[in-house]
Order: structure tokens, then sequence, then C-alpha cells
């Protein structure tokens, strides 16, 4: 399951608080014993983690952002894991086959598997999860999506420890989305998803919801009895924490163990000795990246040499340098270097604000009144691009983008709107470009955002892109099941993605994070970073203050 | 009085149901709805339009304006003020949550401005003209100036970070569950502190130079002349005379503060993590949650009507000649 980007929940005062930061910043506290080296887990410990905003939901199948899902993913265990290597592993499914056709799925469920009241973890609740997740009533806006050729008639238990699960067509990708969490019954069954009973939470994970502050804090506790192996941590705390500096200032003081940092923040505080010594700074890629949106339904916009043109005017190695300090780096097209999918004979479109002057005047452009700005039928060249109001970083590219454009002559005019005004123009069709970012799921299936089925309301194809040869690709992609078939389909879609430029793809950039080095054995899987994967922070374990130089809370 | 008390409570329904409609009108004249939010976080896969649709149908956004106003005025005429769109939670009892955070941070910032403010103003109001006067005039206008957000880095920077006084953020610990009462108080103020010095300090100067001119206006007046000439002393005078006068503007000065405490700072609380109302007011409008919106614009109304009452009762109280008025009309 994947996300827009946080893009769009940027605080109004973020941008103001850095700016105006003091420049000179604390002297941390020295630390007063040299670490020890300790490399087996210490069992015990409170994790303080930080949501950026307070969770709506603690229902899975009702949950729409990433921060409930980081409360959840210790709660609950999923029917099908991720691994480290992106690979499905097992979960409470401990194996499964799938009919040739790729339309029958049958699951075997683990015996050992309970739920933290005790209860084993059935075919039962597993079609139940099914059911709940398809109903409309459950307004499971994430998750539906992922069963839509779900054949409910013939998904059933076939005997407490069996569930077979049937679809209507098949998909390259499904087995995808059974990393998803299985709710119990005897216990959802209860309760109208859609009242109070929304916080309630039962999993089969090895956490259990301990108390909820709205608005402050969430408690977990470790199960005393876990069907898998048990992490090493008894309690993990989030701390609801929106104000970047705020958060900061936690994790230097030590009253937050972990945080996602921007680049700025990465650049000035990384190298900062006494800040070393306490934080471990980490950067990875994750399966993400930021995009420019052409409205192909624009007549300015229909035709892909306008957009290609365009696209040259994007000074990605400068907005990379100086807004990212090279913490970023160039997307060719619609797959990122870690995913399979990737074709690397893509290049990139190289930044040329005169060679796109050159295309201007090709497709009949002329700067008749001399403003410098090129014009037809008495209209200049001009692009409107929409923001989200208060995401810095979009602000920036655009302003490069800005310059790029004026010296191929042409002009771009910004609006910011929050977020639900954005999407309801974008949704519309009423804009000509904007700026936005994809999280994406681990399958490279592009079907619901550049299929020419899927334009608003079906699906997510705002772009409203319309291509025969590339609906073939997608199509075909879906279907196909071997693998290496598969990857070639791809490199196709991505080699032609490129030159249509329905969107124009910017730049990737690295996910930055600052974790206390009281906590250890934190690994990153490729393309999905810290979190997300199995065991992920579930094997993560903390040194006690005596074997790490862990700043003192304060009192 | 009575009859002033009465009238305006006849008065409160209509303003009511009118400041509600305007509202309401004006938060659907935005652009986009709960739904886009919705979709505004979602990924790259494949959209259940059902789902979408139900999201809409549920919390009748597919009904026509009117009907939807109709169907939310007569829910809250029985008392019910609905529930969030987002979390499902009912409305009550997500401001009821928050409310007293915030009144107890606003009262308490506003006593402290008053407190600190009055003894300013009569001081340099007495002493107008003096270095004194201009001196801490001039400290009033810094003062004033400094933006919230900028001061709050500051004293978290300096009183958090360096010197380690007092926490960062947040309304109390997270062991204040170990704690016994009394250090869960004292726990409780140590939270306190740098939200409410933020808060008050913008106040402070304005009050402050409020009372000075008023108390400098006063001064002119010609009891004040008539006291001297009694050869009362200028204390007297100050405390007993020109500070009663110079209070009615104040008062009425109140009537307008009084709203705001429960509005609450969305900086303020945003920097010191102290969720309150006015954070949850920003993010409701954000997300186009309708009736967290429209319940605390309802509550906000109310409290303008109950604090203009206020006002005019207070009025008579220390101006005994409005009093009068009111009652002959």
């Amino acid at each position: 399951v994947s996300y827009v980007r946080p893009l769009l929940l940027a605080s109004l005062t973020v941008a103001l608080l850095a700016a105006c930061a003091p420049s000179e910043r604390r002297e941390p506290a020295p630390a007063e014993k040299p670490p020890v080296v300790s490399s087996t887990p210490q069992d015990g410990g409170t994790l303080i983690r930080r949501l950026e905003s307070d969770i709506n939901t603690l229902n899975f199948v009702m949950h729409t952002t990433e921060y409930e899902k980081d409360v959840l993913s210790y709660i609950h265990a999923a029917l099908v894991e991720i691994d480290k290597e992106l690979k499905i592993a097992p979960g409470i499914a401990e194996s499964w086959t799938v009919s040739p056709d790729g339309k029958l799925y049958t699951f075997k469920l683990n015996p050992a598997a309970t739920f933290s009241d005790g209860r084993p973890v059935t075919a039962r609740d597993v079609v139940f999860t099914l059911r709940k997740i398809v109903d409309p009533k459950s307004e499971s806006v994430q998750l539906a999506g992922l069963y839509e050729n779900l054949d409910l008639a013939n998904t059933k238990a076939i005997d407490p420890h069996n569930v077979q699960v049937a679809f209507t067509q098949s998909r390259a990708s499904q087995l995808y989305a059974f990393n998803i969490a299985i709710l119990p019954e005897h216990f959802y069954a209860r309760g109208n998803f859609k009242s109070a009973f929304n916080r309630s939470v039962l999993g089969a994970g090895p956490y259990v919801l301990r108390e909820i502050k709205p608005g402050q804090t969430i408690r977990l506790q470790r199960r005393s009895k876990y069907w898998r192996e048990i992490p090493p941590i008894e309690t993990v705390l989030f701390k609801v924490l929106p104000d970047d500096d705020a958060a900061w200032n936690a994790v230097k003081r030590g009253e937050l163990d972990e945080m996602q940092i921007t680049s700025d923040h990465w650049k000035r505080e990384k190298n900062d000795p006494q800040l070393q010594e306490r934080l471990d700074f980490r950067r990875f890629y994750q399966l993400g990246y930021d995009f420019i949106a052409w409205n192909t339904k624009d007549p300015l916009l229909a035709d892909p040499r306008m957009r290609r043109a365009l696209a040259s005017c994007l000074d990605r190695r400068s907005i990379i340098s100086s807004l990212f300090h090279g913490t970023a780096r160039i997307m060719t097209g619609p797959f990122t270097p870690d995913m399979w999918a990737y074709n690397s004979d893509v290049k990139a479109i190289e930044y040329g604000p005169d060679a796109a002057r050159n295309v201007f005047e090709e497709l009949g452009w002329r700067d008749t009144n001399e403003d410098g700005v090129f014009d037809k039928d008495g209209k200049p060249l001009e692009i409107e691009m929409l923001l989200a109001a208060g995401n810095t970083t979009s602000a920036a590219q655009a302003q490069v983008f800005q310059q790029g454009l004026e010296q191929a002559g042409a002009r771009l005019k910004v609006t910011s709107l929050d977020a639900a005004a954005l999407f309801e123009r974008v949704m519309a069709g009423n804009y000509q470009a904007t700026m936005l970012g994809w999280n994406l799921d681990l399958d490279p299936d592009l079907y619901s955002i550049l299929h020419s089925s899927q334009t608003p309301p079906a699906g997510q194809n705002f772009v409203f892109f319309s291509n025969p040869e590339v609906d073939r690709l997608i199509e075909q992609g879906r279907l196909q099941l071997d693998e290496e078939a598969r990857k070639e389909t791809y490199r196709q879609l991505h080699a032609l993605l490129a030159e249509q430029q329905p969107y124009t793809w910017t730049v990737q950039v690295s996910t930055k994070w600052a974790i206390n080095k009281r906590v250890r054995n934190v690994e990153e899987a490729n393309g999905l970073g810290l979190f997300y994967w199995h065991p992920g922070p579930l094997q993560w374990w903390l040194a006690a203050p005596g074997t790490a130089p862990a700043p003192e809370p304060a009192r | 009085m009575l009859t002033l008390i009465g009238r305006r409570l006849l008065h409160a329904p209509l303003t009511l149901i009118g400041i509600s409609f305007v509202v309401f009108l004006l938060i659907r004249a935005l652009p986009g709805d709960p739904v886009d939010f919705y979709v505004s976080q979602m990924g790259p896969q494949a959209q259940s339009a059902a789902a979408i649709a139900e999201v809409r149908a549920a919390r009748g956004l597919d009904r026509p304006l009117l009907a939807q106003f109709a169907l939310w005025m007569t829910a809250v005429a029985r008392g019910d003020l609905g529930a969030s769109y987002i979390d499902h939670r009912p409305v009550t009892e997500k401001i009821a949550e928050k409310l007293p955070r915030t009144l107890l941070l606003n009262v308490l910032a506003l006593l402290c401005a008053v407190a600190i403010a009055l003894p300013i103003g009569i001081l340099t109001g007495a002493r107008s003209g003096s270095w004194l006067d201009r001196s801490v005039n001039f400290a009033l206008l810094l003062l004033f100036s400094v933006p919230v957000f900028w001061a709050a880095l500051l004293l978290m920077d300096w009183l958090s970070l360096r010197l380690n006084l007092l926490p960062l953020y947040g309304i109390e610990s997270d062991d204040v569950a170990t704690m016994s009462s009394a250090e869960r108080i004292f726990d409780r103020i140590r939270h306190l502190i740098l939200p409410t010095i933020c808060l008050a300090y913008g106040q402070l100067a304005f009050l402050a130079r409020y009372s000075r001119s008023a108390v400098e206006e006063s001064l002119t007046e010609e009891f004040v002349t008539a006291s001297k000439a009694r050869g009362l002393s200028e204390s007297r005078i100050l405390l007993g005379h020109v500070l009663p006068h110079a209070l009615v503007p104040l008062v009425s000065l109140l009537g307008v503060v009084l709203p705001f405490l429960i509005s609450g700072s969305v900086i303020v609380e945003r920097m010191f993590q102290y969720d309150g109302v006015g954070n949850l007011f920003l993010s409701s409008i954000l997300r186009r949650d309708y009736p967290v919106v429209m319940a605390l614009t309802l509550l906000t109304a109310v409290t303008v009507m109950v604090a203009n009452l206020l006002t005019d009762i207070l009025y008579g109280v220390a101006d005994p000649r409005i009093r009068v008025a009111g009652e002959r009309e």
C-alpha cells in the first residue's frame, strides 16, 4: 500500500520556522562515557517514535495514512510478509499455492498463530477481513482497490487452517495484496467501524495497545506470549509531534529516538561531532519519486514534443545540488533504479533551454511583441502550476523551473493551494501542471495511474494520458506470470513513457533519518528503508543506559 | 438590567442560526471536500470507486446544500453536534477534550498579562513623558513586535535545550502515571510556563500601553484636580479614583479578548505540541472536517455573545451611569 507524499500535510509554520531558527545551534552535553560496543540484543526498554500527525483510526481496514500504518505494524501480523529483499515471505500464512490460471490462491495458516487475546487466527478471520475490505460500507478507500477482482462467492474457509481466495481475473502482482493484517472476526464483527470503535484494535502482532492520549501519545506494550520470535523492545511509545523543529529538539535531547530529517538538517547537523556521537544518521532511497504532472487534455500540453521541451527547461542537476545538497538522483521514467522494472538505457532529458526554444519555434510559437516570451494567437506561452501550500521544496523546485523556462522564452505561473483544494482541481482536470510525489507499491504496475481507462473518477490517471501502445504494455505486464517476459515489458514501458512524458519525472530524493544510537540492529531494506518490511523495526533493541552514550532524559 | 439580558437572550437563537448558515456556506465554498482530502492521501493503486462513493453518501455530501444545512441544524437543536468525518469521534467529545487545555493556557496567559500590564500602565501613565515612561514604552513596542514563533524557538533553545530548566513541549511528561498528585501538578505547571510566556507577552505589551493611555487621559479629568485640591495623596488618587475610571474601557477590551480565550492560538499550540482547540480548528479546516468546524464556530459565536453581554453588565458595575441609562430605556 502506498501513499501520496506527506507534501500535502506540510505545516504552515515549518517553512517560517526553518528560516528563522537561530543559526547557531546549541552544543549538546558531551557524552559521559564512550559507547560500549555490544552485539547481544538486550531485552526491554521503551522505544520512543515520532508521529508527524495524530492517527484518525486504528482500524486496519479503514486506515489511510502512514502514521496509522506505523502504529498498526506493531499490533498486527500480515497474512504474508515482505522480507528485507522485498520478496514475499510467510506470515500468518506459512505456505500458499496459486492455481495455474492465477485466479485461485490457497493459504495454509500457521496453526500456532494467535491474536493477542489468545484465540487462534483462523481461515474464517481471513475471509472476514477480505469481506470487510471490499464492503463499501467500511470505507476502505486505501485497500479496496487491491481486491477489485475478488470473487467473494468462491472465497471461503476450507477448514480452520486453510483458506481459498478467488479472483475473477489474474494479476501478476496479486500476491503483494495479501500483505495485509488479519482482523479477528470475534472482535471486529461486534462494533460499528464508523464510530469510536475505530480506536479499538486487536491483532495477531507482537504488541498490544496499552493507552491512547488523543493528540499526544500512543503506548504499545509487548505481548507476554507470542507465536513468532519475540521482539526485544518492551514498550513502544509514539509521540504526536507535527512540528519538525520541536521534534528535532526532542531528538537532540534524547526524548525521541528517531525522526526523518530534511536535506537541510542533514547538511547542517550531520557533521556536528557531538551529534554524531549520539545520533546515527542514515540515508537511503525508498520507492518513490517527485514529478510534474502535465494535464495532457490541455491543448497546450497535448503534444509530447511540447512536454519534452518543457522538461528540458528543468535544471535537475542544479535542484539536486542546491536544494538537496547532492542527496537526490535524477529520475528518467516511472521506475526507480532499485526496481527490477528499471531500464538503465533510458537517458534523462538534458537541461537545455536553447534546445527548448527551437522546439517552441517548430511548434509555431513566435515572440511577436518582443517581450522575451513566445506567443501564438495573441496568447503568451504561459503555464500555471499548482503547488501544495506549505511545501517548501516543491516551491523551490518551481522557482528553478521558472528560471529555466524564462531563458527558453516561456512563463510559469505558480498557484498554491491546500491539499483538498489542489486535489479537487487535479482530479477534475481543471489544471495545467502540478508538482507531486508518489510513494510506490512494490509491484511496478502502472494501470491505475497511466492506463487510459483510469482517468478520474475511475482511477488516478489525472494527467488524462491516453496512448494505445502504453495501454497494451500495461495490460500485458499485469497478466504476465513469466518474470523475464514481464521485465522486458516494463523496460519497454519505461522507454516509451520517458519519450511520451505524461509526467516529467524529476528527482528521487533520498530519505534521511536520525536515530538515537541507543537503538541497535537498525537495518534498511533496499527500496523500503527502515519500515514496512519484516522484521524491520521488530528486530531493533535498546542498549541499556550504561552501554550507550544516551543523553540524560530531562527531569 | 434584567430586561437587557432578556432581550439579548431572545435574539440569541436567531443570531446563532444566521452565523451558522453563513459559516456553513463559507466552508462549503472552499474548494475540495473531505473526499478530496482522502484521495490526496492515497497511493498510485486502483481506487475503489464504491468506497469513495460511500464516503460521500455516508456523510450526506451527495445531498443538496440546503438539505445538508437543515439536517445539521435539526441535529444541533436536539443537542447532537455530530461526529468527525475523519475519525468518527463525537464532536463534543473532541472539543471537551481540548477546550479545558486551551482555556487553562489562555486564562493563565491573560491573568499574567493583566497582572503585569496594569501596574506598568498606571506607573507610566502617571509619569507620562518621563524617561521611565518613554523607555518602558519603547520596550513594550519592541515586545509587541516580536513574532511568537521566533520567541518560542528562542525560549525553547535557552530554557529547555541549553539550561534544561523546562520541558520542551507537551502537556505533561511521559511518566506522569508514576507521579504523585503533587508532582503531577508541578509537572503540569512546568509544561505551561513557556507557552504562557509566549501567549502573554504580546497581550501584556498591548494592555500596558492601553491602560497607560487610559490612566493618562483620566489624569486630565476635573475630578483629579478636585481630589488634589482636597489634599489626597497621589497614590490614593491613582488607585482610588483614576484606576476605576481607567478600568472602564479596559473592561470592554476584555469582552473582545474573551472569545480568543477559547479559540486558542494555532502557532503556540503547535510549537509546544499543546494539543488544544487552535490545533483542532486548523486541522479540521484543512481536512474539510465540516462537523468539527461548524461546532467550533458555533461555540465561538456563543462565546462572543456571552462576552458582549458580560461586558455590558460589567460596564454597569464599573460605571453606574450606564446602568441607569439602560434601565430607563
